[in-house]
């Protein structure tokens, strides 16, 4: 009886949704969210419906899968012109559309509305039990063996012997901002974070929250040239709720979906209002011919209200992600990230094939953290390593679904500075 | 009297908390022009996360992730406790109330702290140690801030503050402290600008890796720290339960209810700022703006008092 109250009650929530977007996808899934009835979770552990939206890369099905088993029961998967093979198993499949830019305006908003409509339903579906969630992809088993040898399980002999699980204990080494030296963490986040663009996997060795080392693994996925307003005003929103400004986010959504100069001008005022330029550091993300972010941010404000896009030169040959977030604090790398238009982000995030991939592993010397982390247990892309600062590597229960790994087993370090 | 007033304290919370649920999902939508949710949305937020599997990660600290709600919780309703809801209406009468919500105060960042860690995680740990470096100085302005307004009562007791503001209200003589003490609100309920610990750009912060009827714990007890933190504000700078006709406690809640509007509005409406640079707005003009308040206060009340 409580059961069922709770059931039907859950049903009049609206449908947490973590979405991974792929090819040419992100505007009109961040579109979607403009209805009520669709709420976008922050992370895969907030949401019951995994929305797999446009086409993906044969390497991201593997991160796919595992952000599928992170999240909790009861889940359920929508593929939406999604093609991903057979890695998420029996999902359900929304087709029935080309992509939005070969169809009139009024045909893709019918096709939009008819895939909220589905998402409703399957959460409707979900939450009064009617549909049973889905189990597992993947097998949850760590990624390196456990090697708990010494009387702590440490793996090895003294303080400092082994790596359990595949890591070792953490050290100590210099620090970019301040001096104070924290212990090294080198993790990789992404391709499916939510406040990264879809498809960036970066493998970064953070101190505290200052990010000492960034490498690009795999570029942000393509996406649809549209427009400039609904563009930057989609550009916008996402910076504002990076800025905490999450209703001023919505406003500029809504007003991307459908534009009137008055609505503009007063969400340019409101947002002018709060702050969101002031508080931005100056000269922050600064690269040359494309101003900093404050800049950037009130020529996005610009192009929303109507004016046209600045022509910017041509990006200078050195720039590049892993010279521009190193020393920044992780929010402003955040921020710096969301900042640019597609064409520059695919500039500035190309892959850079380091020759020095073998010769990473005969740096062992002490004075470097070797993360070997082996596979990443992505959760929603983000944090792919646990661990680490407790160094005990007790292993989860049944009930963990963030350490799935993947079997290839990686021989990764941090400290290939 | 203190049973009455126990009563009346479950009573508050519980109207206060539905209040503030209510606000915080209304005035989002008003701020962003979307359609008004329902009022049933909370309780079916509520229903949805007692029903999603709660998840456990590798090697958490389990114990402390299970405490550190409950310990947010109780924090918000210890701090309610000293506070008067109308004359002689005390839960805990203290003549150190400011010294016990000071505490409560501090104890956030513990609470804070154990449930970004315990989850043995990156992202969670980065806002439990944002929360722990922003919300140190925020509590040092908001002691300054309180301690301003004991001045003029002469006592460190809520309920002797409230009865010296019959001549004029704390928010008169420093307007400033008011502005700073709700700051300290938003830091201590990690709202708005002030949400370091469980920022979007986080993954949900100390948040990333809950779910389930853990997330439901740590929501209630940030919307009860919400409405402790409004009683707080409107009890050392609007007078509590000072107010014609209208009983003394209808008095208190209605300042109450405004102080919590006006919170969640300021949540939805500022920027956050990035944690360094705000640690150097904090620690280089709003703790020596404290000061100053502390001090005019002080003069004031030597020269004419």
């Amino acid at each position: 009886m409580a059961v069922s109250a709770l059931r039907k009650w859950a049903g009049e929530a609206p449908a947490p949704i973590f979405v991974a977007a792929g090819e040419e996808m992100r505007d009109r899934v961040e579109l979607l969210f403009n209805d009520g009835r669709l709420v976008r979770a922050a992370s895969p552990r907030h949401a019951a419906i995994f929305l797999i939206a446009g086409r993906m890369r044969l390497e991201d099905r593997e991160d796919l899968r595992r952000l599928h088993d992170q999240m909790p029961h009861p889940r359920v998967t929508l593929l939406w012109e999604a093609e991903v093979g057979e890695a998420l198993g029996e999902a359900e499949r929304f087709t029935g559309s080309t992509l939005a830019s070969d169809k009139d305006a009024g045909e893709a908003r019918r096709l939009d509305e008819a895939v909220r409509d589905r998402l409703e339903g399957l959460w409707q579906e979900l939450a009064s039990g009617e549909r049973p969630s889905e189990p597992d992809l993947l097998h949850d088993e760590p990624p390196n063996p456990w090697e708990g040898i010494g009387p702590h399980g440490q793996g090895g002999k003294g303080m400092m012997g082994g790596t359990p699980y595949g890591r070792p204990m953490a050290m100590t080494s210099d620090d970019l901002r301040d001096g104070l030296a924290l212990d090294p963490y080198t993790a990789r986040f992404g391709p499916f974070l939510p406040v990264f663009p879809p498809g960036l996997l970066l493998e970064m060795t953070l101190q505290g929250d200052v990010i000492q080392l960034a490498k690009v693994l795999r570029a942000p996925l393509r996406q649809a040239a549209s427009d400039h307003a609904p563009e930057a005003l989609l550009r916008l929103a996402r910076l504002l709720d990076l800025l905490g400004l999450p209703a001023l986010s919505q406003r500029a959504r809504l007003a991307a979906g459908d534009r009137s100069s008055s609505t503009l001008e007063k969400l340019g005022r409101t947002i002018r209002w709060s702050g969101a330029t002031l508080a931005i550091p100056p000269g922050l993300g600064a690269l040359e011919g494309h101003a900093d972010l404050r800049t950037r941010l009130n020529d996005l404000l610009a192009i929303a209200g109507g004016s046209s896009p600045a022509t910017r030169p041509e990006l200078p040959e050195s720039a590049h992600l892993s010279s521009l977030l190193p020393g920044l604090e992780w929010s402003e790398a955040m921020l710096v990230l969301n900042s640019f238009d597609d064409k520059t982000l695919s500039m500035l995030a190309m892959v850079m094939n380091e020759p020095d991939e073998e010769s990473d592993g005969h740096d062992h010397d002490g004075d470097h953290m070797h993360h070997d982390h082996g596979g990443h247990h992505d959760h929603g892309g983000s944090h792919n390593d646990h661990g680490g600062h407790q160094g005990e590597g007790g292993h989860e229960d049944q009930g963990d679904h963030s350490s799935h790994q993947s079997h290839e087993h990686h021989n990764r370090h941090g400290g290939h500075a | 009297m203190e049973l009455i007033a126990a009563l009346l304290l479950l009573l508050f919370l519980s109207v206060g908390f539905a209040g503030a649920a209510l606000a915080d999902g209304m005035l989002p939508a008003l701020i962003s022009g979307q359609a008004r949710p329902s009022w049933r949305r909370p309780i079916a937020e509520a229903a949805r996360l007692l029903q999603t599997q709660p998840i456990r990660t590798e090697a958490p600290d389990a114990l402390l992730w299970f405490l550190a709600p409950a310990l947010y919780l109780a924090l918000a309703i210890i701090g309610l406790a000293v506070i008067p809801f109308g004359p002689g209406l005390v839960t805990i009468p203290s003549e150190v109330g400011i010294v016990v919500w000071g505490s409560c105060e501090a104890l956030t960042i513990v609470a804070v702290f154990m449930f970004g860690w315990s989850a043995n995680a990156p992202l969670p740990l980065i806002g439990a140690y944002r929360y722990v470096a922003i919300a140190l100085p925020a509590m040092l302005i908001s002691m300054f801030v309180l301690i301003g307004a004991a001045l003029p009562a002469e006592s460190l007791g809520f309920t002797e503050i409230v009865e010296a503001q019959r001549t004029v209200w704390n928010v008169v003589r420093q307007p400033a402290g008011l502005i700073l003490f709700l700051m300290l609100g938003l830091a201590i309920s990690l709202r708005g600008p002030f949400d370091y610990a469980d920022p979007a750009d986080l993954a949900g912060g100390t948040t990333a890796d809950v779910s389930g009827p853990a997330l439901l714990a740590w929501k209630i007890a940030r919307l009860a720290m919400l409405v402790s933190v409004s009683a707080v504000t409107a009890t050392a700078f609007l007078g509590g339960y000072l107010g014609p006709i209208l009983p003394g406690f209808v008095w208190f809640l209605l300042k109450t209810a405004l102080v919590l509007v006006v919170l969640v509005a300021a949540g939805n409406l500022f920027a956050r700022v990035p944690p360094a640079r705000m640690m150097g707005v904090i620690w280089t003009m709003l703790l020596p703006l404290s000061f100053l308040m502390l001090l005019a206060v002080g003069l004031e009340l030597l020269l004419w008092g």
